[in-house]
């Protein structure tokens, strides 16, 4: 019998972590987009702060791997 | 409402207000060129270059700081355009309204020229300069007042309402008060049915502008020795604290420094603490500049508050008058050549 609670559990690892992504960088992403508007020179800084919450989703996909490298 | 964007937008807005540094080194230019100069540094450039076509000297400067001003009341507006917070944030600048109106009763019981009427209008609130200038042309307060019941503007009701009772006594606190008391009530109407967040931190401050009106209300009574039942008829209702009740108890004390001592374990205890020679003359001028400085120095510190809320847009709001209402003072001060000391006491330090 095919255990399914291991790629489950990799699936939420690295889909929790992708939507808390989503939900950081419309917060950041739509600020950002106000202090551009009115402060072009900030594009650079806005860039690096919209990229931080790559890491929650980086990390959820970390964690999957190493779970499904458990499954193997 | 996304207050994520709009509120960015302010607070890089909010970057580009002048700061105290820039302000002490227009307090030390000697004439009004050398204050254009230095204004052209910033960003109200480009308003001085469009006022100077038509404007020079301390004009250019008053034409160019208010245009500035409503341009960027505007821009609030037009960034949160749609919604409730729209609602409120027209309920702020129609202050400004009430403003406007005032001056131009005031402009047309005193027969004053319509330009210079118009010089002191500043059009951020729901009346544009087209509607102020047609306002302004009117020959007298009776015109100006059916000119706006035509238009259907609210505010012709009050003035409608205690017309007679103005050409009885020929006293415009009789229609200014009716303008306030109006306003404020239809404020505390209209955020108390918005019923959220936002609708709370804006009651705040109205709440804060009535108990400030009302207590200043109190004091110049108590100063002109007006009997209870007269100054009551003035006291603007809305405030949980500050309510007709206290405020008659604090008339009847029959002193000034009777009436401060009710606002000890108030907000506004800091009142009582003016040096006692201005209580002893009965300087009224002195407790009202400390209420009006508590005021905006409160809405200011409204940008610590919650960043995604319409605590941000109150506080620009606010600290762009204080800015424009500094320059002014600045511009007029060295236009009038006042001494320095007198300057400095009359600038809003925040």
């Amino acid at each position: 019998m095919v255990d399914f609670g291991i790629p489950i559990g990799a699936g939420i690892a690295f889909g929790l972590g992708a939507l808390a992504t989503g939900i950081a960088q419309s917060k950041i992403g739509a600020a950002g987009a106000g202090t551009i508007a009115e402060k072009p020179e900030m594009f650079g800084l806005m860039i690096i702060l919209v990229a931080i919450p790559e890491t929650l989703v980086i990390l959820g996909f970390v964690v999957a791997s190493m779970i499904m490298i458990m499954l193997v | 409402m996304e207050y994520a964007y709009v509120n960015a937008r302010i607070k890089a807005m909010k970057s580009r207000l002048l700061d105290r540094t820039l302000l002490e080194q227009l307090i030390n230019k000697p004439d009004i060129d050398s204050i254009i100069t230095e204004l052209e540094k910033t960003t109200y450039r480009e308003e001085l270059d469009r006022a100077g076509v038509l404007f020079s000297g301390i004009n250019r400067i008053e034409v160019a700081i208010r245009n500035d001003l409503v341009k960027k009341f505007r821009t609030i507006l037009n960034l949160i355009k749609g919604g409730e917070s729209e609602q409120l944030i027209s309920i702020i600048l129609q202050r400004w309204d009430i403003q406007n109106i005032k001056t131009i009763l005031r402009g047309k019981n005193i027969q004053e020229n319509p330009s210079e009427i118009l010089e002191c209008l500043i059009p951020a609130g729901e009346l544009d300069e087209a509607a102020l200038t047609e306002l302004v042309k009117q020959p007298d307060i009776k015109a100006v007042i059916d000119l706006l019941a035509t238009w259907g503007i609210v505010y012709a009701r009050p003035l409608a309402l205690n017309f007679k009772e103005f050409t009885d006594t020929g006293d415009m606190v009789v229609l200014e008060y009716a303008l306030d008391t109006f306003y404020y009530e239809d404020a505390i109407s209209g955020v108390k049915a918005a019923e959220s967040e936002d609708a709370r931190i804006l009651m705040k401050m109205i709440i804060t502008e009535i108990d400030i009106n009302n207590i200043k209300t109190v004091l110049r009574a108590i100063r002109d020795r007006i009997d209870v039942e007269e100054a009551k008829r003035y006291f603007i209702n809305g405030s949980p604290d500050f309510h007709a009740g206290k405020l008659i108890s604090m008339m009847k004390t029959g002193t000034i420094e009777g009436a401060l001592k009710q606002l000890e374990k108030s907000p506004y205890e800091f009142i009582t603490k003016i040096p006692k020679e201005y209580i002893a003359a009965e300087k009224i001028s002195a407790f009202e500049k400390e209420l009006e400085q508590y005021l905006i120095k409160k809405a200011i510190s409204q940008f610590m508050g919650d960043p995604l809320s319409i605590a941000i847009p109150i506080a620009y709001i606010w600290a762009k008058y204080s800015e424009v209402t500094n320059i002014r003072v600045i511009a007029r001060s060295i236009f009038m050549e006042v001494p320095e000391k007198e300057l400095r006491e009359a600038l809003i330090s925040v």
